[in-house]
């Protein structure tokens, strides 16, 4: 019996359909090939090979453990892989090859380099709370990217407007809601113009009442063309926004596929049961009878 | 036995400069410990593993050290090396380095109290170690050090009377003086201890402004 | 460089002095814990007077300077009644007293945290006030901040360097005596730097020990 999570037919995914998806001739923006890490005995991500594409939204779900979050933090390199390579626009992430052929760590500029592109939001927001959200979004314009204060701050407006939060720009972080608070850390993730953006389960911080409006933004951001690899538990979010899902468990990939693949025609008893699982605790509607073969 | 405080007014000039240079050889050299100890802590915050361990292995030996044979080995000692400096000089800068290692330990544990995640968030965003020090980890440490740092400061007060033993005309060395010289030591001996009960609670006093002052601000 | 001849035979000299230190500061140790037994429970007693006492001995004892404390003691012995004092009892007088203040501030602590349950039911079996004390409440106050009360044992060795001062024959005093006679300042410094630290480095690792076993235990 098929699962009821299907991937809704209402406009946000028509959209994403529209998408230039077609034969996509451009190299991946980044590009995991044999990925491994080891924590002590533990062997926490073993042999991933993954690439997203421009513009494409990826999630990755599965049970905790599965070492999704680690996968996600090894491509902005705040875990550092022992196996395997990480390209992110096509040049090897964290790590340099000595003249020897030897692995050796990166210097920081290169590791900031290949940042540059990157904006991460995190389970715990992880703003700097002695600081406004204006001032939040500002710090890193002006003292890494040496913007005037002024011009640094009508960009942090915009795009505080843009998750919806320009009234508040004045305020400290201790005074926003959860929702707000996360809001605040995409828009200063998203104000350095980044070509990727990288969420770790954003919303499993969150009040449930919360969550809507951090996935509302999400969402938007993908319709929008950004890239995204999102690590969640939101599953409604990851069948209507993703174009590829990704189950990990146990650190390797077990199965992947469209929302369809992964949520409605699965036969992998692995995923089935994680699903069930999640269903049975989430899921407050029943299935009518055109969804049940 | 009388009990005369003219000897006090007598003397006035004398016990204001010693005064003077117990608080100048007080905060220059805690000040200067301050900054070394910030130095310290940044240094193993950033440092790599070994430099970690040097750092570790000199703050024990220092503070297992008392301060007055510090005082002995800069003071007596540094001629040996051609280092000759004068009693104050060597005072400011013994206190400096005596209290650079526990400075820094307080830095560290400041260091350690904001969350981590705050560090990784700015280190994506491409803010470099110092600038997050700088930041990030010291305005929100601040709040928390404060009476720690206040403590150690009463605590180098204190310590201050031993520059008497390196001739340093700090307080307790010119009231001694005077008492020995004239036999009035009940008279000096007591103004001693009530001058530095005086500084000690003003001290405190000032501390607890402080905290209350920046734990305001910080709260908003 | 370094003297070695000089430095072995200085050896047995510092041994000694090793001993009188020793001496001086485990013996102003264990009557400035009695002392600081006393304060402490001053400090938490039900009369005001009691407590208002405690509370300006921790305030003078550490307030000011321990040189100051030792030459007070030294200087003006006979004002209180006492016979010219011997450089080693006014080092141990001067020494528990202000190891005193602090040891009380500390068993404050370790005694307010017991449950005053405790105190209420041994009241009721019949325990008088210093039995009660000694017999249920200070020892769980001394295991409970022992890694502080360690602290202060290692804070109370560096500070015996001062009874140098009074002439008293003590680590410091003997280095300084070999020093003034070869002119080798250095060189002995960095030696009684050295002995202090042999004691001191482990004592304070013992401490840190305690510390991570307590937390452990209570966790």
């Amino acid at each position: 019996m098929p699962l009821s999570l299907s991937p809704s037919t209402s406009t946000p995914a028509a959209s994403l359909e529209a998408k230039q998806k077609g034969p996509d001739k451009t190299p991946p923006i980044i590009h995991l090939s044999a990925v491994g890490k080891r924590f002590g005995d533990h062997q926490v991500l073993s042999d991933i090979n993954l690439s997203v594409n421009h513009s494409e939204v990826v999630c990755l779900i599965g049970p905790s453990g599965s070492g999704k979050s680690t996968l996600l933090r090894s491509m902005a390199f705040l875990e550092e892989y022992d196996e395997g390579e990480i390209h992110i626009e096509g040049r090897l992430l964290g790590w340099e090859i000595d003249d020897r052929g030897r692995r050796k760590h990166a210097g920081r500029t290169r590791l900031n380099q290949a940042r540059r592109n990157l904006g991460i939001v995190f389970q715990q927001f992880n703003l700097w709370p002695h600081m406004t959200a204006l001032g939040n979004v500002t710090e890193a314009l002006v003292r890494v990217r040496r913007i005037k204060r002024s011009e640094a701050e009508k960009r942090a407006m915009e795009v505080l407007d843009k998750v919806g939060l320009a009234e508040k720009a004045k305020e400290y972080p201790a005074r926003l809601s959860g929702g707000q608070q996360q809001r605040v850390a995409i828009a200063r993730a998203l104000a350095m113009e980044p070509k990727i953006m990288l969420f770790d389960e954003p919303t499993s911080a969150l009040d449930p009442e919360l969550v809507g409006e951090v996935l509302a933004v999400m969402k938007q951001l993908a319709l929008e063309g950004m890239t995204m690899v999102v690590v969640t538990h939101e599953m409604g979010f990851a069948a209507q926004v993703a174009d590829t899902v990704v189950f990990l468990d146990q650190g390797s990939i077990v199965t992947r596929g469209t929302p369809s693949d992964v949520f409605r025609d699965t036969q992998h008893p692995r995923l089935r049961q994680f699903l069930q699982n999640y269903l049975d605790r989430n899921a407050f509607w029943h299935t009518t009878p055109e969804q049940e073969t | 036995m009388t009990f005369d405080l003219s000897i006090i007014t007598a003397n006035a000039d004398a016990i204001w400069n010693a005064f003077l240079v117990t608080i100048y050889t007080w905060l220059a050299g805690s000040l200067l410990g301050l900054m070394a100890g910030l130095l310290i802590a940044a240094l193993m915050l950033f440092g790599g593993r070994p430099l970690q361990r040097l750092l570790r292995v000199f703050i024990e030996l220092v503070r297992g050290t008392p301060f007055l044979v510090i005082l002995f080995l800069v003071y007596y000692g540094g001629p040996s090396f051609g280092v000759r400096l004068g009693a104050i000089t060597a005072g400011v800068l013994c206190i400096a380095f005596y209290s650079s290692v526990y400075f820094a330990e307080i830095f560290r544990s400041g260091f350690a109290a904001v969350p981590r995640g705050q560090l990784e968030a700015g280190e994506c965003l491409g803010l470099g170690r110092l600038q997050l020090m700088w930041r990030v980890q010291l305005p929100q440490m601040l709040v928390l050090i404060l009476p720690a740092i206040v403590n150690m400061l009463t605590i180098l007060c204190k310590e201050t009377a031993v520059l008497s033993i390196i001739t340093v005309p700090e307080l307790t060395a010119v009231l001694t003086g005077i008492g020995t010289r004239t036999f009035t030591f009940i008279e000096t001996l007591l103004v001693l201890c009530i001058a530095y009960l005086l500084l000690i609670e003003v001290t405190s006093r000032v501390g607890r402004w402080l905290e209350r002052r920046v734990g305001t601000y910080l709260q908003r | 460089m370094f003297d070695w001849p000089t430095f072995l035979f200085s050896l047995p000299l510092l041994g000694k002095a090793l001993l009188i230190t020793l001496q001086t500061s485990l013996l102003g140790n264990a009557i400035g814990f009695a002392i600081g037994t006393l304060i402490a429970s001053m400090q938490l007693a039900k009369m005001p007077l009691l407590r208002r006492i405690g509370g300006s001995y921790i305030f003078i004892f550490r307030g000011v300077p321990l040189l100051v404390q030792l030459l007070v003691i030294y200087y003006l012995a006979p004002m209180f009644g006492l016979p010219n004092l011997s450089p080693m009892v006014a080092a141990i007088m001067a020494l528990s007293l202000c190891s005193g203040a602090y040891i009380a501030e500390i068993l404050r602590g370790g005694l307010l945290a017991i449950p005053s349950g405790q105190r209420e039911a041994a009241h009721l079996l019949g325990m008088s006030r210093p039995a009660i004390l000694l017999r249920i409440e200070l020892p769980q106050a001394v295991q409970s901040t022992l890694p502080s009360l360690v602290n202060e044992l290692v804070l109370l060795i560096k500070s015996s360097a001062l009874v140098s001062v009074v002439g008293l024959a003590d680590l410091t005093r003997v280095a300084q005596n070999l020093a003034s006679s070869d002119y080798l300042f250095f060189q002995h410094y960095l030696v009684l730097a050295g002995i202090y630290c042999l004691i001191n480095i482990p004592l304070t690792m013992f401490g840190r020990r305690l510390e991570r076993h307590l937390e452990r235990s209570l966790a």
